[in-house]
């Protein structure tokens, strides 16, 4: 029986797939945008199952008084409070507790973002010496001095727009090209059946 | 889309499929003789599914914000790939990993990983519901972090895993996993993330190498054939960027006028 559903599973698969290609590359496009709509559809379903997800996770947490049951507490207070605040319409109490609450503990993080960034640079260097995590760091630094507002670092600002211009878009475009070749590898793969994401 | 844009995704992907078949036939017949070179990223994961053994500790797999609708779609199977294939290893202890995401949709897709994982070892009692969970993300994916900080110390993690769509974010979940002595081996689709990942990882794993985990922890015919595919198609791609090259350093004499129709 498994079996089966997993031919039916690859089935489904492959005709979809090729339907939308057919239809993205010759057609005109509809049945494609059909299909991504009955997608979206079934994502959005998901949702459902996201907050059952992290109900089923954290209350099993404050049962057992796990470690950190108190933060989940804390999750789930706050998680039924935005949800009442919106269904008893008063969107000005999950404006506050987005603008009180959730702003301002993300631009912590973000500001904590920069130390943990340096540490990764000191980190790279320290568990072992290759000269391309030396050309990492000092390419990191030019970029960080050039960003200073000063006029004596004009010149270290000449080198960092060059830098970003030249080596580093190179760089960018080369791993985005092998993403992008990896990804339509992966593609045809799913699409000829080669791929186990859907079958045993 | 325009004709000759349909036209021209249609040869890519029929190269690609040509490719790849004749890639996979040829590992079918002589898989010995195709020999994955040294990758310390995938080596270093069964290792790291094995000290967490020992340890009696959980192992930590994270997707990030990939999406099974859109781009990181591949992105998402390769990475489904190589959890199910480490979960499968780790699925024979006591812990259940642990499978995180900050993107809802994934959440089908995790949890067939992980009951796959202990299915195929026979153990499907074992499985742990709670073991695949949901970070909710807000704006650049800093809840997400600050939520996985915590969850990797109050689930005692002995190694993270990440492989998926991570921004610079990830730069505080990975240390505070180095804070806890705990292992990690990430790579992202992000630039951003990747420049982190790259810093902070335990062993590199850059670009297109993350879609090469099924080969190298795997290793089916068809796994490997799809790295030689790869392999090939990078060829014919730095070919056509050279051919681009020589097109334009010459005014565009030949491939332009090739390509335009005309003599």
């Amino acid at each position: 029986m498994r079996r089966l559903l997993a031919i039916l599973a690859s089935v489904i698969t492959i005709g979809v797939g090729l339907v939308t290609i057919y239809d993205l590359t010759i057609g005109d496009g509809a049945l494609a945008a059909a299909f991504l709509r009955l997608a979206a559809a079934t994502l959005a379903l998901m949702i459902a199952a996201g907050v059952i997800n992290l109900i089923i996770v954290h209350v099993g947490r404050i049962l057992r008084l796990r470690r950190g049951w108190v933060y989940s507490l804390v999750l789930l207070i706050s998680a039924f409070a935005t949800v009442g605040f919106w269904l008893a319409g008063q969107t000005d109490a999950t404006n506050l507790l987005l603008n009180s609450v959730q702003v301002p503990v993300e631009s912590a993080l973000a500001g904590l973002l920069f130390f943990a960034l340096v540490y990764g640079a000191y980190r790279l260097l320290h568990k072992r010496f290759t000269w391309a995590g030396l050309l990492f760091v000092i390419v990191l630094l030019i970029l960080l001095v050039g960003a200073l507002p000063l006029e004596q670092f004009a010149p270290a600002r000449q080198i960092r727009d060059w830098v970003l211009s030249v080596p580093v878009s190179a760089g960018a475009r080369g791993i985005l090209f092998g993403i992008a070749l990896a990804t339509i590898v992966t593609g045809v793969r799913v699409l000829v059946g080669q791929d186990r994401s859907y079958r045993e | 889309m325009q004709v000759d844009a349909g036209i021209l995704t249609i040869i890519i992907l029929l190269v690609t499929l040509v490719v790849s078949l004749l890639a996979t036939a040829v590992a079918r017949i002589r898989r010995q003789s195709i020999v994955l070179r040294h990758h310390p990223a995938y080596a270093a994961m069964p290792l790291l599914v094995s000290e967490s053994l020992e340890a009696d500790r959980t192992l930590h797999f994270s997707f990030g914000s990939v999406i099974p609708s859109g781009t990181t779609t591949p992105l998402m199977v390769a990475a489904a790939e190589v959890f199910t294939l480490l979960a499968t290893r780790a699925a024979v202890g006591a812990q259940t990993p642990l499978l995180t995401m900050s993107e809802v949709s994934a959440l089908p897709l995790a949890y067939d990983v992980l009951r796959r994982a202990y299915r195929l070892r026979g153990r499907t009692d074992q499985f742990r519901n709670t073991a695949v969970q949901w970070y909710p993300d807000g704006p650049r994916s800093l809840a997400f972090a600050a939520a996985l900080t915590a969850a990797i110390s109050d689930e005692k993690v002995s190694a993270n895993i990440f492989m998926g769509s991570f921004g610079p974010e990830l730069a505080l979940i990975m240390d505070a996993a180095h804070r806890r002595g705990q292992g990690a081996i990430a790579a992202s689709d992000q630039l951003e993330g990747q420049a982190v990942a790259y810093a902070l990882s335990d062993e590199e794993l850059i670009g297109e190498e993350m879609f090469a985990g099924g080969a190298y922890l795997g290793g089916s015919a068809a796994q490997v054939g799809g790295v030689v595919a790869l392999d090939m198609l990078r060829v014919l791609l730095i070919a056509g960027l050279l051919l681009m090259v020589a097109d334009r350093l010459t005014g565009g004499v030949y491939l332009s006028a090739l390509l335009r129709g005309g003599g």
